[in-house]
């Protein structure tokens, strides 16, 4: 539209509207008419001559084209941008990025495109059937003839709808990762040498980092990444920009931020390149979005978050003079030590005579204790081969008498037995009248048949021996 | 002996260090050589850390896309 042949149709279009186009299009159609002639008509009918009064029939064949055209002028210009409620349907983003869907109420639906430009900056697509309020232009879709509305803006139902939705999603998502434990928290460096910062190089968040990083610790290098914080785009310039800092290794902590914004203007920090980036980065993160009752999924996933970028650059560094005071502190303490260690060397000093002394005592005690240990066991043992001695000298005595005991003892022993031999001795017998007979070798001989082998024997008597011959030899009866 | 203060190190590492150092002089039990090289050792940590924080000016570098960086002192505002 705007260029001349529209002009020239619309003119057309304004003369043949008192018949045909806008008595079928009823309501709509003659508010139209009213606006329409109101705003745009003016300057067109100003920028054309009088329109003529009676058509001539032949000029007044349009092509579809021409038609199509027309109508479309007269319905963009019959509607400023408008609000209209109702509900999803046949969601589609097509591979061009734009999205086409219908938007329906109980009777009528119409149907709905969303160019890529504003479709990319929605947080998420909406659902089939959630209720919807669209901001947009309706429009005349002149290849098909179709009548749509062209979306600038789709909100779900309350405030901020969509953009709440697709933040609870992305959070629930990372919680179930574990991406939001506490325990994945890091501490921050007491005093970080390297301060990172990823942000516009252009918004006021840098100034606001800088100026408190200037005041508190102004030993602190600085590196800044820019990035573009909003608009289309904007999530993965961001994370790249932290991995790129966090991959640097001379970045001790790093702050991720921007200033404030609507909700839409910071939802680059909302989007799920940002919460990987962050969460992985090797270096700990502090997120600083918006202002204090800005919560953004960067922030959640963050080591720390500051509810200002100002506020991150004051957790991230020391202040000065407490430093300053500590340093002082430390100073005093080191002297302190110091001269306690000079005053301990002096009372060794003076205290040296008497701690040799001891020392000398000490080493040797030891030893003259050994050496009366030596005398006493010399001593013992000395009296203890004397009394040795002296018992064996006894042992001896004893013994001796002992013996002589024995001898004793034996003698009379001897002389008993002496008696009761002679009681059993055959001489006692032999007196009696006994004799025995016994043969040259001085055997007993007690039967006949020991007398049959000798010729000679002895007959012993009590005072002698007999030599007898034997004559011979008979048994009890004589024979 | 090393100087402490051409050691390159950061606050945090020398502060570090001076607690260790004080922990060690105050503890009683160092010999007076050993107490005056951690004192030396100390009060250089000191000395350097005070020459840091009255570095008074904040070094500011915007990292290029090829990992370079580029002063932008002087061109970052005032406060």
């Amino acid at each position: 539209m705007g260029d001349d042949g529209v002009l020239d149709l619309f003119s057309a279009a304004a003369r043949g509207a008192g018949s045909d186009p806008l008595d079928s299009d009823d309501g709509i159609a003659a508010e139209d008419g009213g606006v329409e002639g109101a705003g745009v008509g003016d300057v067109r009918v100003d920028a054309q001559s009088p329109p003529p009064l009676t058509p001539e029939p032949e000029t007044d064949v349009l092509s579809v084209s021409e038609l199509n055209r027309t109508v479309r002028a007269l319905i963009e210009g019959a509607f400023s941008t408008l609000w209209v409620g109702g509900e999803i349907g046949n969601w589609k983003r097509a591979g061009s990025g734009h999205c086409y869907f219908t938007l329906k109420d109980d009777s009528a639906e119409v149907r709905c495109v969303m160019w890529r430009g504003e479709a990319s900056r929605l947080p998420m697509d909406p659902e089939d059937g959630m209720e919807v309020r669209i901001f947009g232009q309706p429009t005349l879709y002149e290849a098909r003839g179709s009548y749509q509305l062209v979306v600038r803006k789709l909100e779900a139902a309350g405030e901020e709808g969509l953009w709440r939705l697709a933040f609870e999603k992305l959070r629930t998502r990372l919680l179930e990762e574990g991406l939001l434990a506490p325990e994945r928290k890091r501490p921050l460096p007491r005093f970080p040498r390297t301060v990172g910062v990823v942000t516009s190089t252009t918004g006021a968040a840098l100034r606001d980092i800088l100026t408190v990083l200037r005041r508190r610790a102004p030993w602190t290098r600085v590196l800044v990444m820019g990035a573009r914080v909003q608009g289309e785009g904007a999530a993965h310039e961001i994370a790249e920009a932290v991995r790129a800092m966090g991959s640097r290794g001379d970045v001790d902590v790093l702050i991720v931020g921007r200033g404030g914004g609507s909700m839409e203007d910071l939802w680059a920090f909302n989007e799920e390149p940002v919460a990987r980036a962050v969460a992985e980065c090797p270096v700990p993160v502090v997120s600083a979005v918006g202002h204090e009752v800005d919560v953004t999924i960067s922030d959640l996933v963050a080591d720390l978050r500051a509810p200002t970028p100002s506020a991150a650059a004051e957790a991230v560094v020391p202040d000065v003079e407490p430093l300053r005071r500590q340093l002082g502190e430390v100073q005093l303490r080191l002297r302190r030590a110091l001269q306690a260690a000079v005053e301990r060397r002096h009372r060794r000093i003076a205290d040296a005579p008497r701690r040799l002394a001891q020392a000398l005592q000490a080493r040797t005690r030891p030893l003259a204790h050994r050496v009366e240990l030596a005398r006493h066991g010399l001593e013992r043992g000395v009296r203890l081969v004397l009394a040795d001695r002296v018992r064996r000298t006894q042992v001896t005595d004893r013994l001796e008498r002992a013996v002589d005991a024995q001898l004793r003892r034996l003698r009379s022993e001897m002389g008993t037995l002496a008696g009761r031999l002679e009681a059993l001795s055959p001489l006692a017998t032999l007196k009696r009248g006994y004799a025995i007979p016994v043969d040259g070798r001085g055997r007993v001989l007690r039967r006949r048949a020991d007398f049959g082998t000798v010729e000679r024997f002895e007959l012993r008597v009590s005072d002698g021996r007999i030599g007898c011959k034997v004559e011979d030899i008979m048994d009890e009866d004589g024979r | 002996m090393t100087d402490a203060r051409e050691m390159d190190l950061g606050l945090e590492e020398r502060l570090r260090r001076l607690e260790t150092i004080l922990a060690a002089l105050e503890s009683d039990e160092l010999e007076l050589e050993k107490s005056l090289e951690l004192f030396e050792e100390g009060i250089g940590h000191i000395r350097a850390a005070e020459k840091t924080l009255s570095e008074a000016t904040l070094r500011v570098e915007e990292v290029l896309s090829d990992g370079q960086t580029r002063s932008l002192d002087g061109e970052d505002g005032e406060p």
